[in-house]
């Protein structure tokens, strides 16, 4: 029952966040902004670090809050886990993707199956609407190495 | 010194076998090379430490890789503890048996059981044919000591009068095949597994099997269901047939109470789900008291601490930071499925879960959605614990709370004395 009911919110999620794009594409509303010294890093992996194929990434905030997509709160916003990809542009929303998770339930860790080899990974916080805040709120991008 | 004595003379006897015996020598095998700067170590495990009778050990290598058994590869291999064993024949394949423990898939670590007393621990590494490197890449053998438990460590007392007992569900009844069950208890409280408190326990529901031995913990089974998060009534899906069940009241260890606080087994006749069930079927729209506002949580929601871990020593001013399992974060007053926000509670009593959590020194709210928060606190030890709450800070049905750790806090902080 419980699935089912994260089923929906997720795509109650995806709609709002959809609706959303559409509308800051239209107007570019001004970017919330983040309190000096907020920090978003990793708890689990760290850089360099060798993993399963399948493991857990925790996801650590410093100086602000965690709140669900579509929830507009001062110094608050939710991760968003980009694999081996490149931010984008600070002033569009993240793209949702393979290479881009969204964590829009306010999630603060997730299992990710990755194949072998070397990935990178790097943490950005997205306000409600999905936007990098100003300043982006980023980790520094890690490497690992999946076995 | 003298602890690396025998191993020396183990290798010594290891370098003069082959030439000792030349059945010895065509046994030997081809040992793989390793690097000069290859070490082996345990995470977290001192020598002379005391640790619990089941703990979980972490290895560390460095300068080589980990690859499953079977799989060659230049200077890859996995691991092997050593329990109570001097270190084998290094020219041969490590024995396979409960003193030589392989991790032939890759593990980095393992869950041991050690009697009380004192053990030694050794790491081996070796290649895809379990041969140890050249040179062996081996680890310190370490002593651990497991305290004697029984004498210091009586059960958790029960009130006397204390029962537990099926709701709406007697001796004889029919039940279909998915059933909800709803347990009672009485001169008892239900608390969380991992919370220790004074006449306390969470339940236990036995099927189809006797009652364990009361001395020690509960196993964890299909036939010895556990409700660590203080769950009061359970889905059951049963096969068609004769079932007993019975209600077993297990202290925050999940062992049970002195004296032992249990239901008497009952039989329940199973049905499939369509036929009408006779006598006593649970009836589905149920009164749930004070419990009806509260919200629902997933049944694998967790919360725990990521740092810091208990028995730890901390800094007087110390970043505490939150994990959660399979639920979301929000900022109290935002009500969405499946979210909360985290509560730390501070040398404090679990609440009580059917109203708002208080908000004093004690219990710190973090409204805001944050994950972590900077704590300062007298030096000594201190207890915290989580417990997440949804838009209106009332914890979630069941309750996703962490287990209670202690912390000590020193002005030096994790540096100030070995722990133990």
């Amino acid at each position: 029952m419980s699935r089912a009911r994260i089923a929906i919110t997720c795509l109650f999620a995806l709609m709002a966040w959809q609706g959303l794009v559409a509308e800051t594409v239209a107007q570019t509303p001004a970017r919330q902004s983040a309190p000096p010294g907020a920090q978003v890093y990793f708890h689990y992996p760290i850089d360099g670090l060798s993993v399963p194929e399948r493991f857990t990434v925790r996801i650590g905030l410093r100086g602000m809050g965690v709140a669900p997509a579509g929830v507009d709160h001062a110094r608050t916003g939710h991760h968003h886990l980009l694999i081996d990809t490149e931010p984008g542009t600070p002033d569009q929303p993240i793209p949702s993707d393979y290479n881009h998770i969204h964590l829009g339930n306010g999630q603060t860790e997730v299992v990710v199956t990755l194949p072998k080899g070397r990935h990178t990974l790097q943490l950005l916080l997205g306000d409600y609407t999905h936007t990098p805040h100003n300043p982006p709120v980023m980790s520094p991008k890690i490497t690992i190495n999946v076995r | 010194m003298l602890r690396i004595a025998p191993a020396l003379l183990l290798l010594g006897l290891a370098v003069a076998m082959p030439l000792a015996g030349a059945s010895a020598q065509e046994r030997a095998r081809q040992r793989s090379p390793a690097p000069a700067t290859a070490r082996l170590s345990f995470i977290g495990l001192a020598d002379k430490a005391q640790v619990p009778a089941r703990l979980t050990v972490r290895f560390a290598i460095s300068g080589m890789e980990v690859v499953p058994a079977g799989q060659p590869m230049r200077y890859g291999g996995h691991h092997h503890l050593l329990i109570d064993t001097e270190l084998p024949p290094l020219d041969q394949p490590i024995p396979s048996d409960f003193n030589h423990i392989h991790f032939g898939g890759g593990q980095t670590e393992a869950e041991i059981a050690l009697t009380p007393g004192k053990h030694t621990l050794q790491l081996l590494f070796a290649d895809h044919n379990h041969v140890p490197h050249d040179p062996p890449i081996m680890s310190e053998r370490i002593t651990v000591e497991v305290p004697a438990m029984p004498a210091e460590k009586p059960r958790s007392a029960a009130a006397p009068g204390a029962r537990v007992f099926f709701l709406d569900l007697q001796d004889g009844a029919t039940i279909p095949s998915h059933a909800r069950i709803r347990f009672g208890a009485e001169g008892i409280a239900v608390t969380p597994a991992g919370t220790a408190s004074p006449n306390g326990g969470h339940h236990h529901l036995l099927v189809d099997t006797d009652v364990p031995a009361l001395d020690r913990e509960i196993p964890s089974d299909f036939n010895h269901l556990h409700f660590g998060r203080g769950q009061t009534e359970a889905e059951l899906t049963l096969p068609q047939g004769e079932h007993t069940l019975q209600l077993l009241m297990g202290d925050h260890e999940h062992v049970p109470h002195d004296p032992p606080v249990m239901s008497p087994r009952i039989r329940v006749r199973v049905v499939a789900d369509g036929q009408p069930a006779a006598a006593a079927a649970p009836s589905p729209p149920h009164a749930h008291g004070a419990a009806a506002g509260r919200t629902p949580s997933p049944n694998d929601a967790a919360v725990y601490f990521v740092y810091p871990r208990d028995g730890d020593r901390i800094y007087p001013t110390s970043t505490i930071r939150f994990g959660l399992r399979n639920m979301g974060v929000a900022p109290a007053g935002v009500a969405k499925p499946n979210t909360g926000h985290h509560h730390l509670l501070v040398d404090t009593e679990t609440p009580p879960f059917d109203a708002p959590i208080p908000s004093d020194l004690n219990h710190i709210h973090l409204g805001g959605g944050q994950t972590e928060y900077k704590l300062t606190l007298p030096n000594g030890r201190h207890t915290l614990q989580l417990l997440l709450a949804d838009e209106n800070h009332v914890p979630h049905d069941p309750p996703v709370i962490s287990e209670r750790i202690t912390v000590i806090v020193a002005p030096g902080g994790p540096n100030a004395r070995r722990r133990r």
